[in-house]
Parts: structure tokens; C-alpha cells; sequence
């Protein structure tokens, strides 16, 4: 019933297509920010965009979700990505400390 | 009997050690859980009469502990709030009872990693263990929510040094444990069902582990960052929680020109205290769901047993319970209305906050629905299942008005929030764990409870919990401050003694009629009536099983099953309940 | 991880997992789910307390990033020679999968001595928890570095040993009391990893106890689940990078 050893359709240069493309993400993101080539702001969009992409090919191809069923592969993202969703109320806070002006 | 087969052979331990005490057995773990809890319940218990005590006579001598001063009074509140949100209400309905009975329900033969839930208990133990050293240290002063900066300065006041230190690395300690137990138990459900045992034919009660195991993962990995945190802005001198500019040593030489370098301000700077309370309570919340939701299934399993009727609105009772889980974890701002907050942030908390009160309105009714035109049979466990009804209405009901900043913000530091979370977080639990001890005594040991004084034991409790908490709402809506330990000096509030002097002798008498339960509990493991393998005539698969259960829970074979949870009552049928592994049936129409 | 208590190659006796594949996987699963909670609590304490603290140093110049990026490289050449050898273990060919498993904790080392060094050098430049020499007035700069990337290192060390037992089970643990002797010996006394080492220490008795108890052969699942562990510590390191590093590189 569990297709244990399932052989996903995987084969070895899927992987080193990954690892190139994490690679030259990687280098994107330390060229950018080493040029500033934004303001912060809007270098912390860029950048974390970026990581998203990363992350989101290590899970797929490295951690093997994309060949888990649908269920799994919602179930876990979402609650996950719910949760630390939810944690940016805190920067309503944390803006609020600065606008206030404690030490 | 359905067909079952034999997969393996599980041999049970020999020798007392891995029998017992390093046992991989769930059971065992189970019952080690639940005796844990058991100790730790009458060590919180014993705080709260302290508690009473002193409030109402601040200067009595009191035999062992002399008079209370101030410093021990905030001790107490501590270990007893640590203790029982930590070692009773999540440990005994979760880990006792989770663990007993969670794998038989599902017919599987153990949790998904024995191992695992070994380590899980024999962690919480070591947790609990260093939490008690902290008493002789002196335990810290801060209260089960440890906010900073009083809980992250070792100079900040007596029992914050070690005591502070050994208090949370205790809860560090038990969140890994909980974090251990959680993934384990969502993945006994996912992976280790019975054939036939599709997700909505589980119980209530499984369900309601189940949910109660997802808060768990989620919740408990926050609060162990946060705690990483305290350790660290106690011990390494970080500024995570700490702001400038405080002064721990008790003169009043705060700088009048702004802040200086003076001596007397501590070394630490820019931290937020809200930080501490926004990890804290992220955690802290569905740490409420946690401890209440085993209850609900446990009132949902037993209201359907003694009704004999099938529960109304299975399904909706499930995403009920998913509906709390979720919103549960979307709340956390409305304990901190009083902190300071965004007004849009605190009404987006607010109006989450209030829609809890949906899902919570449906189980009420379909409880209340399961109950109607019932042929209810009033045993112990099923008047304590109402009685968790009972209070769960009472408690809940002044939700919506804590969920209200502008109302939260007058009540917030009084005895109402103390009623309240009482009712609905302490005490309903609490029932929902007695009806399951009630419930489950027989298959766990064999033998029946004592029926009277099992009533003797719910009356007295109903009556007392009611006659404890209900005043304290009144007292709050008086203005009567909140962790005050000597209130009597207070001069507008000492026209309220009488009232407090009424709730203390009523917590003697409650706390009393504990002795009844304890006493039932351990005479009736010696001396009570046989039980028989299905005393209540419940349709789940632990009353298939032999009493009480082999150590593989069903003797080499796994059960089939072809029945919903809660058939009673099923027109055509032999008994007036099928159960869940009778042969399938065709349809009599 | 536990043994599962369940065999789910007899067909039939049970419902087919939910997530319709096996114990072990769906354990490792949820604990890493857990675990980003955990990290991403750390973030956002990070994240909280440099909002409120506009005054944030921008200390990391090129040596600081160059040294970053081949510590991160190192982990993404890590993550490809783990799944590489995930792969060779569904293949069944076991001493390849011995050989990919060493490289990648080849990789991981090399990042955690990266990291020491980088470590050792901002305390000499002196940063500490609480205190920094570019922002005296922002403590958190150097609380929040040390316990993220702390929290990282602590991780990556487990994975490391983590991945030793399980290629070379035994005959893993006097490599790793020897690396421990070096750790100690090499490091003088007053540099902080003097002390970290004995996180190998630990390391080796609790691996000890782990494979004298429960003496196993380590078959594809168990490499799978291994390797889901050392992915996740390279996908924690994707988001520290870019927040804690590129996000304060020197202007």
C-alpha cells in the first residue's frame, strides 16, 4: 500500500540543475546587496523574495515534496507558512515601539 | 467478531524495570503520565489553599510555613499557575490519557515511536523535577507568564536568580518533551489506523487528541525560542526583553534629566518587553485549546455513551474543533490589551477573538442536541461530562466580554480574568479529566469506581468550584486587584473580605472533597467490583479489547472496522449500540 | 527516530496513511515543522528588534560576505551530495551512499570551521551578546547574531554526527572523540569554541547510547529522513544569510 521505494521520476541532473540554480541565486543575492543596488526597504523585499525561491526549490526537488501526495504537501506548507505568517503582527509593535520613542 | 489478522508478534518485556519504569508500552506511559499529573495536582492544589489562606488572614502562622510574606505569596502564585498549565492540564488529558487510550481507539498496537513517547515522559519528569528544585531555591515571582523585564533580571527581585533560571529551563525542557509527544501522536493517527478506521469514523476524543497534538507542534517550538531567549538575556547579559534604564534596587533616584549612566540602571538596553509577551502568549493561547480540547472530546464521547445516542453533528463537532484550533492560533493580542497596543491591531484581535464563540456555540448545541430526548443514564463519569458543559458555558460566556479592549482594559487585572480562566480553562478541564478517569477506570485497572462516592465527589466539586469562581466575577466588576497578596491593606477594597473570606472556606471544602476522589481512586484499584470488558455498553474499540488490555492492546490480531463511532440506538439492530468492529451490516430499509 | 511499531507492508491490516507514505518520514516531517517554528520565533525576535532599534550597524564589509557566501555555498554543495546520496540509497547501492553521506558532512565541517573562524573573529573585533563595537547603543546587533547563527551551528554539528552514525555507525565514534581532541586541543582556552567543542563530546555519548541500545542496520528510509534533516539546515541558512549578513553589509 505505501509505494515505499518509489523511484520518482528523479534522475541526477535534475539535482545539479537545482544546485546550479540555488547557486546563481545565491550569487544574485550577495551581488545585489553588496552593490546596494535598493534602499533597504525594498532590498529586504528583493532578497527575501529571492530566499523564498531558494527555499521553495529545497523543499521541492532537495526535500522531495513535489513527489509526496497533494495532502502532505498542503497539509505541512500550509500550516507552516500560516504560522509564521501570523507572527508579522508582532511588527505592528515593533514600529510602534520607534514611533513612541522608548529606549 | 470482524475478521481480523495476526501481523506481529510484540513480546511483551520481562523484568520491572523495562516493564514499569523505562516501559515503551503506551499504556504504561499513559498511567506514568497520569500519575505524574496526580502528584503534581495536589502540589498545585495545596499552593492554591496556601494562597486562599493568606489573603484572608495575611498574618496567620501557619504550621509549617509560618506567616506568608509577600515574596512567598507571588512564589506560590507562580508554581501553582507553572504547575498546573504545565504538568496537570496539558499533561494528564493529553499524555495520560492521549497515550492510554489514542492507539486503541484507532486499533493500532502502540504509538507511532515508542521510544519516542518514552523519552517524551522521562523528559517531562526531569522538567518537573527541576521545577520543584526551584522551590528550594526560592521560586521566582513573576507568574506562569514570566513577563519580562522582572523575569529576564536575575537582580530584579528575591526568587529571581536560580529560581528564576531553574523555572525556565524547566519549561524549556517541557517543551521539548511536548514537541516529542505532538509528533508522535499526529503521526500515530496518520499512519496506524485500523482498516476501516477512515479519519471520520474516528472518535471525538481522537479528534480532539489529534487537533490538540497539531497546537502542541506549533505552539510549544515558540515558546522554546522564547525561552531560549530569557536563558540568554538572563545569563549571556543580551537585551532581547530588557529595555533601558531600569532600576532594580528599590531607590527612587530615577534620573530626573532623562536617562543617565548612573550605577544604579541595569546594563542592558533597547529590548521590548512586548517581545517576551508576543512570543509568550503565540504560545500561551493555543496552550488554552491545548488543555481544554481533550476535555471536549471527552464530554462529546461521553454524553454520546450515557444518551445512548449517536452525537448530534459529528462532522460539525470536528471542523468545530478544527475551527478552535485555527482561530486559536490567530487571538493571542487580546491577553495583551493591557500591555499597550495598536487600536487596529487590538480590534483585529478582538473581532478574532469573538468569533471563537462560533465554533464554541456549535459544540455547546450539539452537546445540548445530543442530550435531548436522550435515555440518559446518570453515572459518575456522565455527570461530570455534563458537569463540563456546565462550566464551559459559564466560563465561556464572559469571553466575549474579555475579548472586548474596552471592556478587557477595566477588567483586565481583577479577579474577573481569574474567575473566568478558572472556569473555562482550570476547572472544566479538570471535570473533563475526572469523567475520563471515571469513564476509563474500568478498562484501565479492571475494576468500577465507588458510584457514591463518585456523586458525593461531583456534587461537591460542582457546588464548590461554582460557589469559588462565580464570586470572583462579582469581586472583579468591584475593582478587586489581581495578584495582590495583601489586599486587606487595601483601603476600598476591604468592604470585599467578607465575600473572599466566603470564597476561601468555599476552596477548603472543595479542595477536601479532592480526598474523596483520591481515596475512591486508589480503594477501588484494591477493592471495587470486577469490571466486565464493556461496562458502559460504548461502541469504541478500548471495549472490544480484554480488560485490562494485552500488551499488544488486542491480543496479535487488529481490528476491523465497519462503524462509525456512535451508533446507538440504531433501529433494527440486536443491542441498542453497535460497535465499531460488529460485521457491516446492510442497510434493514 | 523510533523504530515504528508498524509495518505497513502487510497489506491491508491498516488504512493507508493519510499522508501515504511512511512513519519515520512523517515524524522527521513534523519535528522539522515544529523546528521552523522555532527558527522562525528566532527571525522575528531578530526582525522585531531591529525594527525598533532604526540604528542598526551595517558592519560587514567584503572579507565578512565572500567568507558567507562560500560557507553557504558549502551547505547548497552539501544539500546536492545529500540527495545524491538519498538517490544511490533507492538504488540500493550502499557504498556509494557512504561515500555521498561523507561528502556532504565533508561540506558541513567546512562551514562550521568557516563559521568558528568568522565567529572568532568579530569577538576579536569585539562583538559580544551584549555589546558591539559599531553600535554601542544597539546591543541586539550582537544577541541576535550569536543566537541565530549559534542556533544554526548547533544544528548543522547535530546534522553532521547525525549523518556519521548513520554512514558509519560505530566506527563513527572515535572519529568522533578524536575530533573532539582536536577541537579542544586546537582552540586556545579563552576562544569560545574551546568550550562549543564538547558539543561533540555530548555528541558522541548520546550517538553511544543511541546505537549500543538500539543496534540497527541503516537502510534507504532511514538515509531519506536524515537527509530531510540536513535540507532543512540549509534552508534555515537561506533565510539567516540574506537577514543577518547581506542585510548589514557596510555601505
Amino acid at each position: 500500500m505505501h509505494n515505499i521505494a518509489a523511484i520518482h521520476d528523479e534522475s541526477k541532473a535534475q539535482y545539479y540543475w537545482v544546485w546550479g540554480a540555488l547557486l546563481i541565486l545565491t550569487g544574485i543575492e550577495v551581488v545585489l546587496a553588496y552593490e546596494q543596488f535598493f534602499t533597504p526597504v525594498h532590498m529586504l523585499e528583493v532578497l527575501m523574495v529571492l530566499s523564498l525561491v531558494k527555499a521553495a526549490l529545497i523543499i521541492a526537488y532537495f526535500m522531495h515534496l513535489k513527489f509526496e501526495i497533494p495532502l502532505m504537501r498542503f497539509m505541512l506548507m500550509a500550516a507552516i507558512v500560516a504560522c509564521l505568517c501570523i507572527m508579522c503582527i508582532f511588527f505592528a509593535d515593533a514600529v510602534r515601539v520607534v514611533k513612541l520613542g522608548l529606549p | 467478531m470482524a475478521s481480523t489478522e495476526i501481523i506481529h508478534a510484540h513480546a511483551a518485556p520481562q523484568g520491572f524495570i523495562r516493564k514499569y519504569i523505562f516501559s515503551l508500552d503506551h499504556k504504561v506511559i499513559g498511567l506514568q503520565y497520569y500519575f505524574l499529573a496526580l502528584i503534581a495536582v495536589f502540589v498545585g492544589m495545596g499552593l492554591s489553599l496556601l494562597m486562599r489562606i493568606h489573603l484572608i488572614w495575611p498574618n496567620a502562622n501557619l504550621p509549617i510555613f509560618g506567616a506568608i510574606k509577600p515574596e512567598t505569596y507571588l512564589m506560590f502564585l507562580t508554581m501553582h499557575g507553572t504547575i498546573m498549565v504545565f504538568f496537570v492540564l496539558t499533561t494528564a488529558p493529553q499524555g495520560g490519557f492521549g497515550n492510554y487510550f489514542l492507539p486503541i481507539q484507532i486499533g493500532a498496537p502502540d504509538m507511532a515511536f515508542p521510544t519516542l513517547n518514552m523519552l517524551s515522559f522521562w523528559t517531562t519528569f526531569v522538567a518537573f523535577v527541576v521545577l520543584v528544585a526551584a522551590f528550594f531555591v526560592g521560586a521566582p515571582l513573576h507568574g506562569w507568564t514570566g513577563y519580562a523585564p522582572l523575569s529576564a533580571v536575575p537582580s530584579a527581585g528575591p526568587g529571581e536568580g536560580l529560581g528564576a533560571d531553574l523555572w525556565i529551563t524547566s519549561i524549556a525542557i517541557f517543551c521539548a518533551a511536548s514537541l516529542m509527544g505532538a509528533l508522535n501522536f499526529i503521526t500515530t493517527v496518520l499512519d496506524m489506523r485500523a482498516k476501516g478506521m477512515t479519519m471520520m469514523r474516528m472518535p471525538l476524543t481522537c479528534w480532539a487528541w489529534f487537533i490538540t497534538a497539531i497546537l502542541g507542534l506549533l505552539a510549544f517550538g515558540v515558546l522554546l525560542a522564547a525561552g531560549i531567549l530569557l536563558l540568554m538575556d538572563r545569563n549571556l547579559g543580551t537585551s532581547f526583553f530588557v529595555p533601558g534604564g531600569l532600576n532594580f534596587t528599590g531607590q527612587t533616584s530615577f534620573p530626573t534629566g532623562g536617562f543617565s549612566s548612573s550605577t544604579d540602571l541595569i546594563k542592558h538596553n533597547g529590548g521590548s518587553p512586548l517581545l517576551w509577551q508576543h512570543l509568550f502568549w503565540f504560545f500561551g493561547h493555543p496552550e488554552v485549546y491545548i488543555a481544554i480540547l481533550p476535555g471536549m472530546g471527552v464530554a462529546s464521547q461521553l454524553l454520546s455513551t450515557f444518551s445512548r445516542k449517536p452525537i448530534f453533528g459529528y462532522r460539525a463537532m470536528v471542523y468545530a474543533m478544527l475551527g478552535i484550533g485555527i482561530l486559536g492560533f490567530v487571538v493571542w493580542g487580546h491577553h495583551m490589551f493591557m500591555s499597550g497596543m495598536s487600536p487596529y491591531t487590538a480590534f483585529a484581535f478582538s473581532i478574532m477573538t469573538m468569533a471563537i464563540g462560533v465554533p464554541s456555540a456549535i459544540k455547546t448545541f450539539n452537546w445540548l442536541g445530543t442530550l435531548y430526548q436522550g435515555r440518559v443514564r446518570f453515572h459518575t463519569p456522565m455527570l461530570f461530562a455534563i458537569g463540563f458543559v456546565s462550566l464551559f458555558v459559564s466560563g465561556g460566556l464572559s469571553g466575549p466580554f474579555l475579548a472586548q479592549p474596552v471592556l478587557d482594559i477595566p477588567l483586565h487585572d481583577t479577579y474577573f480574568v481569574v474567575g473566568h480562566f478558572h472556569l473555562i480553562m482550570g476547572v472544566a478541564a479538570i471535570f473533563g479529566i475526572f469523567a475520563a478517569t471515571y469513564y476509563w477506570f474500568p478498562k484501565m485497572f479492571g475494576r468500577m469506581m465507588s458510584e457514591g462516592l463518585g456523586r458525593w465527589h461531583f456534587f461537591l466539586t460542582l457546588l464548590g468550584t461554582y460557589a469559588i469562581f462565580m464570586p470572583m466575577h462579582y469581586l472583579g466588576l468591584a475593582g478587586q486587584t489581581r495578584r495582590y497578596s495583601e489586599f486587606t491593606q487595601v483601603a476600598y477594597q476591604t468592604k470585599l473580605i467578607p465575600l473572599q473570606t466566603f470564597i476561601t472556606y468555599a476552596a477548603i471544602v472543595t479542595i477536601s472533597a479532592q480526598f474523596i476522589f483520591l481515596f475512591n481512586l486508589f480503594w477501588s484499584m484494591a477493592k471495587g467490583k470486577k469490571a466486565t470488558d464493556n461496562p458502559w455498553e460504548a461502541t469504541t474499540l478500548e471495549w472490544t479489547t480484554a480488560t485490562p488490555p494485552p500488551h499488544d492492546n488486542f491480543g496479535g490480531r487488529t481490528p476491523v472496522v465497519s462503524h462509525g463511532p456512535y451508533e446507538y440506538s440504531v433501529p433494527g439492530a440486536a443491542r441498542d449500540f453497535v460497535m465499531q468492529n460488529d460485521p457491516a451490516t446492510t442497510p434493514a430499509h | 527516530m523510533a523504530e515504528a511499531a508498524v509495518h505497513h507492508d502487510v497489506a491491508g491490516v491498516y488504512e493507508p496513511s493519510l499522508f501515504g507514505t511512511y512513519s519515520k518520514k512523517i515524524g522527521m516531517w513534523l519535528f522539522l515543522a515544529s523546528d521552523s517554528v522555532t527558527f522562525g520565533a528566532l527571525l522575528f525576535a531578530y526582525s522585531y528588534g531591529r525594527i525598533s532599534n532604526p540604528s542598526w550597524p551595517t558592519p560587514f564589509g567584503k572579507e565578512s560576505i565572500i567568507n558567507a557566501t562560500i560557507m553557504t555555498a558549502c551547505l547548497l554543495s552539501s544539500s546536492l551530495t545529500m540527495v545524491l546520496g538519498v538517490l544511490a540509497a533507492h538504488r540500493g547501492d550502499m557504498a556509494k551512499v557512504r561515500n555521498w553521506l561523507l561528502a556532504t558532512m565533508f561540506f558541513g565541517a567546512a562551514f562550521i570551521v568557516l563559521h568558528a573562524i568568522e565567529w572568532s573573529k568579530l569577538i576579536h573585533e569585539g562583538m559580544t551578546p551584549f555589546t558591539n563595537p559599531w553600535a554601542p547603543s544597539v546591543p541586539q546587533f550582537g544577541g541576535t547574531f550569536f543566537t541565530l547563527t549559534g542556533m544554526h551551528m548547533l544544528h548543522v554539528t547535530i546534522g553532521v554526527i547525525y549523518l556519521g552514525v548513520v554512514a558509519l555507525r560505530k566506527k563513527f565514534l572515535p572519529v568522533l572523540v578524536v575530533l573532539w581532541l582536536i577541537g579542544w586541543l586546537a582552540t586556545p582556552a579563552n576562544n569560545v569554541f574551546h568550550l562549543g567543542v564538547h558539543v561533540l563530546l555530548i555528541g558522541a555519548v548520546v550517538s553511544a547510547m543511541v546505537m549500543f541500545l538500539k543496534p540497527k542496520i541503516y537502510d534507504s528510509h532511514d538515509i531519506e529522513v536524515a537527509g530531510l534533516y540536513w535540507h532543512f539546515v540549509d534552508l534555515v541558512w537561506m533565510f539567516i544569510f540574506p537577514l543577518v549578513y547581506l542585510m548589514s553589509t557596510r555601505i
